[in-house]
């Protein structure tokens, strides 16, 4: 089974070419998924401060339960949360796609490459959070609640949601080997 | 000219003064040792802090993880979101 490893000071994760393509995949309908509001265009090009600033007017609450949890309301009055997203969701947005697209980098390696092997001296604190935001991802999509994991054991295996749970409790794994070396 | 202050200013201002506060909710997602470790990061906190915090958070569904200004507690707010944990401020109603 992949693992991370503690090479001197830096990490390093062994993958298998499977894996690769599933955390790719992963990764890159995240990136879409947050890339779907495309805010840079949305702000109000009559306005000169808000184009000097770059600052997008038309930022809403996330319909999409996956975003709302991985940008999720900072107060629960909405009005103030609408407010404190609209000059901070960019930024947050901005911090996930960019750890995401660090990570699809280095497993594009492997991947065009067509063979599993190691990524070497990958910045842990980057896949900390991506994998954390991956399993955010699925844990909504699967309805993950404490009682999930018994389900997924007594789940058939013909069961299509089988393989996706599979995967989600895979990256938790993932997550605590990392976690494990970090402390 | 502003006239002195009275009682009642000054209560009003001590309201104003209330700390702002960051609050971390549970969910069945963000694993303990994850969760320890954020705070150790962003807050600073001995392991044992961390970790009695984050099984506050396990237990009792929430915790204050900070207390300052509301633009500090503001920035705290957007560093958790920024590692997934689920966070909100508000007002400290203790007080």
């Amino acid at each position: 089974m992949s693992s991370f490893e503690k090479v001197g000071d830096g990490y390093s994760l062994d993958l298998t070419l499977d894996e690769a393509h599933i955390l790719i995949n992963l990764v890159e309908q995240l990136l879409e998924l947050l890339g779907e509001g495309d805010f840079f265009h949305h702000y109000d090009s009559s306005d000169p401060l808000a184009q000097l600033l770059a600052m997008p007017s038309e930022i809403v609450t996330p319909d999409d339960p996956v975003l709302l949890r991985l940008l999720p309301n900072a107060y629960a009055d909405p009005e103030a949360a609408s407010d404190f997203r609209r000059y901070t969701e960019p930024q947050l947005r901005g911090a996930k796609q960019k750890n995401l697209r660090l990570v699809r980098e280095e497993l594009t390696i492997l991947v065009d490459e067509n063979h599993g092997g190691v990524i070497e001296d990958l910045n842990a604190d980057i896949w900390l959070k991506a994998l954390n935001d991956l399993r955010i991802a699925l844990s909504v999509r699967l309805e993950i609640s404490e009682d999930s994991f018994d389900k997924f054991e007594l789940l058939p295996d013909e069961d299509p949601q089988k393989p996706v749970y599979a995967v989600y409790f895979w990256l938790g794994w993932l997550q605590e080997n990392l976690l494990g070396l970090l402390t | 000219m502003a006239k002195t202050m009275d009682k009642a200013e000054v209560n009003i201002s001590e309201l104003l003064d209330r700390p702002w506060i960051t609050i971390v909710w549970d969910d069945p997602v963000n694993l303990m040792t994850y969760v320890t470790h954020v705070f150790i990061k962003l807050f600073g906190f001995s392991k044992e802090r961390a970790h009695e915090l984050m099984m506050q958070v396990h237990n009792e569904g929430r915790a204050v993880v900070s207390t300052g200004t509301r633009e500090e507690m503001e920035r705290d707010v957007q560093r958790l979101h920024e590692h997934g944990l689920w966070a909100t401020l508000q007002r400290d109603d203790k007080i």
